[in-house]
């Protein structure tokens, strides 16, 4: 393509057009030879020995310019013919065909496919080229081929030449010299009025034809042109003395007569075109002298009518003349040498007044624009790359003339900035800084050529101008200006795209016209695809867009490879760049690539601005994005692509959990030694299962520790996937992926509804027993990639690296170390180090989650139970049973099943024990109530085997609780003895729970209250048998060694109750009473019961607590004879309720049950009357005599005489279990109608061993007739106190009768 | 005459825009070559290449249907010119300490004025006409309300400053100055 050169206007163009079948590579061999010519000395070439006209420009022998060559590979538009006066350089001067042959007859082909190449891309009308040559270079022929005379322009290069080379070079420079000679021919014809007539016609002029030429003027002979004549002295005289600046002066001086003298001929226009090109030509001839003497003259001509494009054009020869002089004498000896100005800057001002010039171009004919934009654009870059070669060679010398010359046709860039950090900051300011040009200077030049001028150029010029400032801004290092300079680039070359195909479409449809309007697309090429998507990358990348987010990549790779940590994801990232121009650059990418079309990069491009630039884009961005990715990649898959894109959305699952398992599946672990009988295994109830640490760090692990799934059997995973767009996202597969044991799952596809949380559940099962470890899980968008999102467990130090990330991240953010685009480099070099770091304190792998694959375990269901509606309705206290059948429904036996209960009673109780706010009686009670009269129980029975498919009923028995509300019934069960081989090393076992919930409903029936113990009455009711044998039970002999026991039971309910009360009093006869209930009543129950004394031992017991609760504290602060009391209380109530049973039975039913006198309180007056006295008193009435004769009685009353002498005979014995000393008192009432020996306090008795009896005689006499009481009560003696215990009354009935 | 002000963070990210018409006359001189400006093209990508050029701002009243005109002005186009303009700003504010970077760039029919911040905020003003003292004391009253906006403790620096008071306030210095 065109390469803006600063000394273009210098260079013969020379075009090198491969013909015939010539391979590309080839004809670059032989290009790249050609090319190696790019200067060539004047004296080098040979001078032809014609003095007519066309020796004109031939250079001068021993002359010591330059020729500069430059070899384009690409004909110039048609359009640019119309350049071909104005800027002869411009176009190519010759042409050079290169061919390989292998023999001679191949010859006339190549000439007359040569001969068509070059009509083709020069039609009829044109000027150019001047000189056309094939070069045949012969290749495996076996004979020589032999130019065979007839085609001049064939030249023959044999293979066996040594120095073709130099052969080549002396054939340029044949070349060269017939081209100045056909400049000597032009310029003729052009010297003729008629032609400077042309030359002035328009501002582009043409040639005269040939045909147009008066006859005259083919014969040079007869009239030689009088510009030929006035020029050529002026030429000749000039060239002499070059170097006076006055002769300079004169032959200005001489221009005005040649004018008039061309204007009196008639000539209207003035001569200053001809000069010009004249001045053009003499420059390409590389003879600088006279293109400076023709320059000067035609500038001076240029300006009074103001011919601006020509004046201009004339300016910038004239600044291309002071380099090529540069060049050909330093090249390399100069220096710079300032003087004030620095050696460039007239050239400058040469170039900045031209500008001007085809700025202020006067309005012309429309289609004049496109060369005048075209030129106005050639001037500014050409001023721009002087400054900008002179600037990259760090100042003036011959590295910037090198620059200025090089012929291209790739662009050259010199080695300041071509090496890899040419682009840092330093080094472009060292350039500036050693060269004098600051960066800006070069950059606003070079923003002088872009404007809306731009689109009058041709297409192709235009790519090549905006190239042009595209790199040159890359060179600047102004790499957002680039990026915008591209992005016009791409417009052009993507409207050239679609536009050529548009037509293609169009000449195909109408080829296909009949079958419909299918455009079938002839020639589909994807070369230079990949340049324009590099190109669209970079602009990205600029604006700070990363397109490459989203990689593509080959079907077959490993989803697991992708597996480094993404989760900077909801890490806060700094924004960066400008998210309106990101967002429109994003769609105009995405368009490129549609239009391309590169399917895979559209999916790409619009996936991953979906991935980087999510939070600003609009929905319907988001939505129009989706559905293009979505679309290029269906297409992209049918027809076949081999690569597709990566998983893009971020990190789309969540979380991962383990579905609970039904309570009847679930498994639980138990050690093997759990089947070995406890000791004491009735205190679990009572704690609830409470831990007796506060802190245990077991059970800490247990509870983290991996939940147990079976083997076989389905496990559900909830996956909470998330979608942050605007859009349902549809996941095309979705699977978990595991590791460890084989896991076998299907994997679903499924819509994620816009902008939520989505919970999918995914199911599998695990094939074999051991350990199941969940990574994470393996997503695929459609016509993606699958890729394995891990999800390490949010453990603590998970969590503590995440947070420290993301409180690094916070820190940084707002601070800006590095600002415009260093702040998005510098993030993208980072980021592999800070990665790196943490993937060095992450390496300890992070724990997933996991489950343990237990063998299969058996399955029971109940099959049935004798509830009905699986509610319980019981009588408070009430026995009964309920049966329940189990079924085994899995192929596995059963031999292990374990009954458990709960009911809604137990924790409250537990809760109060353990807030141990109660007294120790209550605890007691409480504690008592839970441990003798749970609300179920079962017999325990280890020997139960259910094999597959069969039934076993269990029965269970039940308590009527008052409060409980209702009640659970949990067995276990499992297979433990599978194979007697591995049992041994088996230290665990699993069960499975099974849970019957029971509604239960306890009514309360009948209450006890006024409990009460009374003394067993001394008086015996009569004499009569009937009344004794009637009610047996309520008769007792040795009345002082029993009491009465007495309750009130009434009936609340609706029914009649009959209640029995039971004796159940060791070594005394069983004795009961009944009494039936009726509904509302109240009854009371009596009782006798004997007397008991417990040992001191027993009572000063503390009250025991059923638990094995440590530290129980009592919390009330009891003296010790309060103390005393209450467990003299406790153990005499306990020893009570041992001694009862009470009972009740519906009346004509068949429920019993028990009824709990618990409630009732037991007060020291019973206690006094409950508890044997420690003295046994027997009181008679003898008379005196010896022995002693008795005195008689009738039913409990002593009759005795009145005065006369009686002994009252007092037996004491000692009822206790220890020796103790007494004493005793008697009291007669009424006292004073007694007199009596002695006294009758303090009657020492003595000290009585254990059940040793002493009598004591106290003589009385009663006085008068009457009734008399004697009482006697014995006192213990103990370390000085003395305590009553034991009396016994005695009545006396004095009367006359006796 | 149209002004346009972006406020820069130090990331090139835009936290406050500005798009402000004064009644002053545009001055632009107009290239001959700038006018009759062809059709060349209907597709899309012709589109952008015509704002992206700044053809679209001049001949709106030629061009038709296909080409995407915004006003005259293409406000992708001017953001465009506004981020390219920064690469000519942080060249030279690397080389001259001062704040106020007066004309530091062309570009189509733009000169760029910027004024940097210590925080290295940018303040880029896009602007037709040559208006040196006003742009400054423009950008001198913008900074103060700029400072007194990131005063706020709660307000981030990279954040959008949506602040009506800021708005009416930058509003109102520039059509004192502008």
């Amino acid at each position: 393509m065109d390469t803006h050169v600063f000394a273009s206007l210098a260079q013969i163009r020379i075009l090198l057009v491969p013909i015939g079948s010539i391979s590309q590579q080839t004809f670059e061999k032989y290009a790249s030879e050609i090319r190696s010519f790019d200067a060539i000395r004047l004296g080098d070439i040979a001078v032809e020995g014609t003095k007519d006209e066309r020796a004109r420009f031939q250079p001068k022998s021993l002359s010591t310019g330059y020729l500069h060559l430059s070899f384009p590979s690409h004909p110039p538009p048609h359009s640019h013919q119309a350049l071909s006066l104005i800027r002869p350089s411009q176009l190519p001067l010759a042409v050079i065909g290169v061919t390989t042959c292998s023999h001679s007859e191949a010859l006339p082909e190549i000439i007359s496919q040569f001969n068509g190449t070059v009509l083709d891309m020069f039609p009829p009308p044109a000027m150019y080229p001047l000189a056309r040559n094939c070069f045949v270079f012969e290749e495996d022929s076996s004979s020589g081929i032999s130019p065979g005379g007839q085609h001049p322009e064939l030249i023959i290069f044999p293979e066996m030449m040594g120095n073709r080379k130099l052969h080549i070079g002396t054939l340029l420079g044949e070349i060269c010299s017939k081209i100045f000679g056909e400049f000597g021919v032009l310029i003729q014809r052009l010297e003729s009025p008629l032609g400077n007539e042309y030359l002035n016609a328009s501002l582009f002029p043409s040639l005269p034809l040939l045909t147009d030429m008066p006859p005259s003027m083919d014969s040079k002979d007869t009239l030689p042109p009088l510009p030929s004549h006035s020029s050529q002295p002026e030429l000749s005289k000039s060239a002499l003395s070059k170097v006076a600046p006055a002769m300079k002066r004169n032959s200005s001086l001489g221009v005005p007569t040649v004018r008039k003298r061309l204007s009196a001929i008639g000539a209207a226009s003035s001569h200053g075109r001809l000069f010009k090109v004249m001045a053009d030509c003499f420059l390409l001839a590389g003879r600088t002298e006279d293109a400076l003497i023709w320059y000067t003259e035609a500038l001076q001509l240029l300006k009074s009518p103001l011919d601006t494009i020509w004046n201009a054009s004339a300016l910038e020869g004239m600044a291309t003349i002071p380099i090529l002089d540069s060049w050909s004498a330093g090249h390399g000896l100069q220096t710079s040498t300032s003087v004030g100005r620095e050696p460039w800057s007239d050239i400058a001002d040469k170039l900045a007044q031209a500008t001007i010039l085809y700025f202020k171009v006067p309005p012309s004919d429309i289609d004049n624009y496109q060369f005048l934009s075209y030129l106005y654009c050639c001037c500014v870059l050409r001023h721009t790359s002087l400054l900008f070669a002179i600037w990259s060679a760090k100042g003036w010398g011959p590295l910037a003339f090198t620059t200025m010359l090089q012929p291209g046709p790739t662009p050259y860039l010199p080695p300041t900035l071509s090496h890899n950090e040419s682009t840092t900051w330093s080094n472009l300011e060292r350039l500036s800084s050693m060269s004098g040009i600051p960066r800006t200077t070069i950059s606003s030049l070079l923003s002088q050529v872009h404007g809306p001028w731009l689109l009058h150029l041709g297409s192709r010029e235009r790519v090549s101008v905006l190239e042009a400032i595209a790199s040159t801004y890359s060179c600047l290092g102004y790499r957002r200006k680039e990026s915008y300079i591209l992005r016009e680039v791409l417009g052009c070359i993507l409207d050239l795209i679609v536009c050529g195909r548009e037509e293609d479409a169009h000449t195909n449809m109408r080829s296909f016209g009949i079958k419909g309007t299918v455009g079938i697309r002839l020639n589909e090429s994807s070369d230079g695809n990949e340049s324009i998507l590099k190109l669209i990358k970079h602009v990205c990348k600029v604006l700070g867009v990363h397109l490459d987010a989203i990689q593509i990549v080959d079907d077959s790779s490993d989803p697991m490879s992708h597996s480094e940590a993404d989760d900077e994801s909801d890490i806060y990232r700094e924004p960066f760049g400008w998210p309106e121009l990101q967002i429109g650059v994003v769609r105009e990418s995405v368009a490129v690539a549609e239009a391309l079309p590169d399917f895979l990069a559209v999916a790409q491009y619009a996936l991953s601005s979906l991935k980087t630039l999510q939070e600003f884009l609009e929905p319907g961005d988001q939505y129009h994005l989706y559905s293009t990715a979505a679309r290029a990649m269906q297409t992209a898959r049918r027809r076949g692509a081999t690569k597709a894109v990566e998983y893009w959305s971020g990190r789309p699952v969540v979380s991962i959990a383990l579905a609970p398992l039904p309570f009847v599946r679930l498994p639980i672990e138990k050690p093997i030694s759990a089947l070995k009988p406890r000791t004491s295994d009735s205190n679990a109830i009572l704690k609830g299962g409470t831990d007796p640490f506060l802190y245990n760090p077991r059970r800490m692990n247990a509870t983290q520790g991996k939940s147990l799934v079976v083997q076989g059997e389905l496990l559900e995973f909830i996956v909470i996937v998330q979608n942050p767009y605007v859009f349902d996202m549809e996941l095309h597969s979705l699977s978990l992926s595991t590791s460890g044991t084989p896991f076998e799952s299907n994997p679903i596809s499924l819509v994620v509804p816009a902008r939520s949380y989505h919970r999918v559940i995914l199911s599998g099962k695990a094939l074999t027993t051991g350990s199941l470890i969940i990574r994470g899980c393996l997503v695929q968008a459609p016509g993606g990639i699958p890729r394995e999102f891990v999800l390490p467990l949010a453990s603590e130090e998970e969590e503590e690296r995440l947070a420290h990330k993301r409180s690094a991240a916070l820190c940084e953010a707002g601070r800006f170390k590095y600002f415009g685009l260093d702040s998005f480099s510098w993030r993208k070099n980072q980021s592999p180090d800070s990665s790196s770091g943490s993937s060095s304190r992450s390496s300890k792998t992070p724990s997933f989650l996991e489950c343990k694959v237990v063998p299969e375990q058996p399955l029971l269901r109940i099959r049935r139970t004798t509830v009905t509606h699986g509610a319980l309705m019981l009588y408070d206290g009430e026995m009964s049973s309920i049966r329940i059948t189990f079924e085994n429904i899995s192929l596995l036996p059963i031999d292990f099943v374990r009954l458990a209960f709960d009911d809604s009673t137990i924790s409250p109780a537990q809760q109060a024990l353990a807030e141990s706010e109660m007294s120790v009686f209550e605890t007691y009670e409480t504690e008592y109530a839970l441990i003798h009269r749970p609300v179920f129980s079962w017999i325990k029975n280890d020997s139960v085997t259910i094999a597959p498919g069969r039934k076993v009923t269990l029965s269970i028995n039940c308590f009527g609780k008052v409060g409980c509300t209702e009640g659970t019934i949990h067995a276990s069960y499992s297979y433990i003895h599978r194979n007697p081989s591995d049992s041994e090393e088996n230290s665990v076992f699993h069960t499975r729970q099974l849970s019957y919930p029971l509604m239960v409903t306890v009514y309360r029936m009948l209450e006890s209250h006024g409990l009460d113990i009374l003394p067993y009455p001394s008086y015996p009711l009569g004499n009569d048998d009937n009344v004794m044998k009637n009610s047996l039970d309520l008769f007792v002999e040795d009345n002082g060694a029993w009491c009465l026991f007495s309750i009130d039971i009434m009936n609340t309910y609706g029914t009649p109750f009959e209640v029995s009360l039971e004796r159940v009093q060791e070594d005394v006869p069983w004795g009961e009473t009944i009494v039936n209930v009726p509904p509302g009543s109240t009854s009371r129950l009596v009782i006798p019961l004997k007397k008991f004394l417990l040992s001191d031992e027993h009572i000063s017991r503390p009250i025991p607590t059923l638990s094995d609760r440590q530290f129980v504290v009592d919390k009330t602060k009891l003296s010790e004879a309060e103390q005393q009391m209450q467990r003299e209380l406790f153990w005499y109530r306990e020893e009570l309720f041992k001694c009862l049973r009470c009972q009740w039975r519906e009346a004509g039913g068949t429920r019993y049950g028990d009824l709990s006198l618990r409630q009732q309180r037991l007060t020291l007056t019973m206690l006094e009357i409950l508890r044997t006295e420690k003295a046994g008193i027997q009181l008679t009435l003898v008379r005196p005599g010896n022995p002693a004769e008795p005195i008689q009685h009738r039913a409990g009353k002593y009759h005795p005489p009145c005065s006369e002498l009686v002994y009252v005979r007092i037996k004491v014995t000692n009822l206790t279990k220890s020796t103790l000393v007494f004493t005793l008192d008697v009291n007669i009432d009424p006292r004073e109608h007694v007199i009596h020996d002695g006294v009758l306090c303090d009657i020492p008795v003595g000290r009585l061993e254990v059940k040793e009896s002493r009598e004591v005689e106290v003589a009385i006499c009663f006085l008068c007739h009457g009734r008399f009481e004697i009482l006697a009560s014995a006192r213990v003696l103990e370390s000085g106190t003395s305590s009553g215990t034991g009396s016994a009354r005695l009545i006396a009935m004095v009367d006359t009768n006796t | 005459m149209s002004h346009h002000l972006f406020i820069l963070s130090p990331s090139d990210t835009p936290i406050y825009n500005l798009t402000y018409s004064s009644t002053k006359p545009t001055p632009t001189i107009i290239s001959p070559l700038s006018s009759n400006l062809p059709t060349w093209s209907t597709s899309a990508f012709a589109g952008t290449l015509t704002a992206l050029s700044g053809a679209s701002s001049t001949t709106q009243h030629t061009t038709g249907g296909g080409v995407r005109i915004g006003g005259g002005q293409d406000r992708h186009v001017i953001q465009m010119i506004a981020n390219a303009s920064l690469d000519a700003v942080e060249d030279v504010m690397r080389k001259e300490g001062t704040m106020y970077l007066k004309s530091v760039d062309r570009f189509n029919e733009w000169t760029v004025s910027a004024f940097i911040t210590p925080g290295n905020t940018k303040f880029v003003l896009l602007h037709e006409a040559k208006n040196d003292e006003g742009i400054k004391s423009f950008f001198l009253d913008v900074w103060e309300l700029y400072v007194k906006t990131i005063l706020n403790p709660f307000h981030s620096n990279q954040q959008m400053i949506r602040s009506s008071t800021f708005d009416s306030r930058v509003r109102a210095s520039a059509k004192k100055y502008l």
